[in-house]
């Protein structure tokens, strides 16, 4: 059984046309839940005219509203306190508080039952067994257990699959590196930037070589890091580990999984979720790989408050290549590739702060921090690249490189500022990297280091 | 040597197992110990339906190590 490939040998390997009549089947069965047990499902679909009954066809599936978060947020506070009418069961089956984090806004409360609360953890374990987690791993877990959903499900999946857990939570970095390095453990889970941040922890501060640690693998979540090659090499490279990318939502759950042929993307979980690429100006779905769109998303067995065709605002695009690993769940080329409230124009051109993190991590003489400023000089869009020079690294010897690069990725031109190494600003957890002082919202401030 | 997977009969031996739990935790419910268990093992239960059972009752289960194509 352990050296099964598949955690779910038959979902896995289904033939997409299968695929596809469960994807519609449970896409019916939560619509229908949605609609008898919840006033604000109702009212969405009643307003759009449109019924359960109406939805015959695969094809019909994008006539269903889409959800936003802005209207989660309004009906927060409501009854059922503190979840709102869009729950759909009573208030004694909710066994699970979460929260979103409130990176783009007011938080979002998350209500689960105990059997969504399963089922995130079932969806964690297709994610481990992809990635190699066996019985024998001690899973080393370094984030804070609270309000928020981070890893938690991850913790429950690798005790399902019957791992060792060690859950590192109130513990600072350096307790962290240091349980690591006493129990042996072999794998972790965090964020690209903390597990960036605790490798330079280790080595700066304590002295230890991350690589010489037993780590030999590492899921991310919550930021794209690990789809973004150069930042991926990073991480491998300092902990001489395998690193594996993994998106999920709060409101969502984890629907897409980089598997052990790390095929340049993720794997969606076609039988857990269904998900929709829509153009970003169009809102035409897109099928066709090699075309970015925002997703739209639907979990397809999540009950208490069930997420129907959610405007995640995450930038993905259908991979044209299957993977060698056989699964039949579509892969995403390069995992989430941004969000839309981050890619923006200057200078009218896109700018994608993932493809500056790409340049900035690739030049060998930089350190892991960066940040971008996007302000106005006058009625002049105007970019500053903040970057660290690591020690005995002199601007001369990365500038012309940086500049370069810089120019042929994201075809702009930027005010580059160098800083000693340290300097900028450092993160635990989701990091804060790119600023638009254009916008209005007065809480996007530039820090000076 | 690969296993020869018989869906069909996973698929029976699960629904008996959700059979049972739905009858004890009924049964039991002034014993707080014994239903709410209960109640917690067929959200397990639940698992295992979306796994197999789901595809078994669409008629889309078939697999290269199962006897029941």
């Amino acid at each position: 059984m352990l050296d099964q490939e598949y955690w779910n040998p038959v979902l896995e390997t289904l033939p997409r046309e299968k695929l596809k009549i469960l994807q519609f089947k449970k896409f019916k069965q939560i619509l229908t839940w949605a609609y008898t047990r919840s006033k604000f499902h109702k009212a969405l679909y009643d307003k759009a005219g449109l019924t359960p009954d109406d939805i015959r066809s695969f094809d019909d599936i994008k006539k269903i509203p889409k959800v936003e978060k802005s209207m989660m947020r309004e009906i927060q506070n409501k009854d059922p306190f503190p979840y709102g009418d869009a729950l759909c069961v009573p208030l004694e089956e909710v066994s699970v508080f979460r929260q979103t984090s409130g990176t783009t806004g007011q938080p979002v409360y998350q209500p689960d039952t105990w059997q969504d609360w399963e089922w995130w953890s079932e969806c964690w374990s297709f994610i481990l067994w992809a990635q190699g987690y066996r019985p024998s791993d001690r899973v080393f877990l370094p984030f804070g257990y609270n309000i928020f959903v981070a890893f938690w499900a991850g913790h429950y999946a690798a005790e399902k699959l019957g791992c060792e857990v060690v859950p590192g939570g109130v513990l600072d970095t350096q307790s962290r590196i240091l349980k690591i390095r006493e129990l042996k453990a072999t794998a972790m889970m965090a964020t690209p930037t903390y597990v960036l941040n605790m490798a330079d922890v280790a080595k700066n501060k304590m002295g230890i070589d991350p690589a010489t640690l037993s780590i030999n693998k590492i899921t991310c979540a919550g930021e794209p890091g690990a789809g973004i090659p150069s930042t991926k090499r990073r991480m491998e490279e300092a902990w001489g580990a395998k690193v594996f990318d993994h998106s999920g939502a709060t409101e969502i759950g984890a629907w897409s999984y980089e598997c052990r042929k790390q095929p340049c993307g993720m794997h969606v979980n076609e039988a857990m979720f269904l998900v929709e690429i829509e153009d970003l100006e169009t809102g035409e779905i897109i099928e066709e790989p090699g075309r970015k769109g925002k997703m739209v998303i639907t979990a397809l067995d999540r009950v208490a408050q069930p997420c129907i065709r959610f405007d995640s605002k995450d930038i993905i695009e259908w991979d044209s290549e299957s993977c060698s690993c056989g699964r039949s769940f579509r892969l995403i080329r390069g995992g989430v590739l941004g969000r839309a409230d981050d890619i923006t124009k200057v200078k009218g051109v896109l700018i994608s702060p993932a493809a500056i993190e790409e340049v900035v991590r690739s030049i060998d003489g930089l350190g892991d921090e960066f940040e971008v400023v996007v302000d106005k000089q006058g009625d002049v869009d105007r970019i500053k690249l903040k970057v660290e020079l690591l020690p005995e690294i002199t601007q001369l010897s990365v500038e012309n490189r940086l500049k370069d690069q810089l120019r042929l990725k994201t075809n702009l031109g930027y005010q580059i500022e160098y800083y000693d190494y340290g300097s900028l600003p450092r993160y635990e957890a989701k990091a804060k990297r790119f600023k638009d002082l254009r916008k209005k919202d007065t809480a996007q401030k530039e820090v000076r280091p | 040597m690969k296993t020869v997977l018989d869906l069909n009969q996973l698929n029976d031996n699960i629904l008996k197992i959700k059979a049972l739990l739905i009858e004890l935790e009924a049964s039991a419910s002034s014993f707080p110990a014994l239903s709410r268990n209960s109640k917690r093992a067929l959200a397990s239960v639940k698992m295992m339906e979306l796994n197999l059972c789901d595809l078994v009752t669409l008629g889309l289960a078939d697999h290269p190590l199962s006897s029941n194509p």
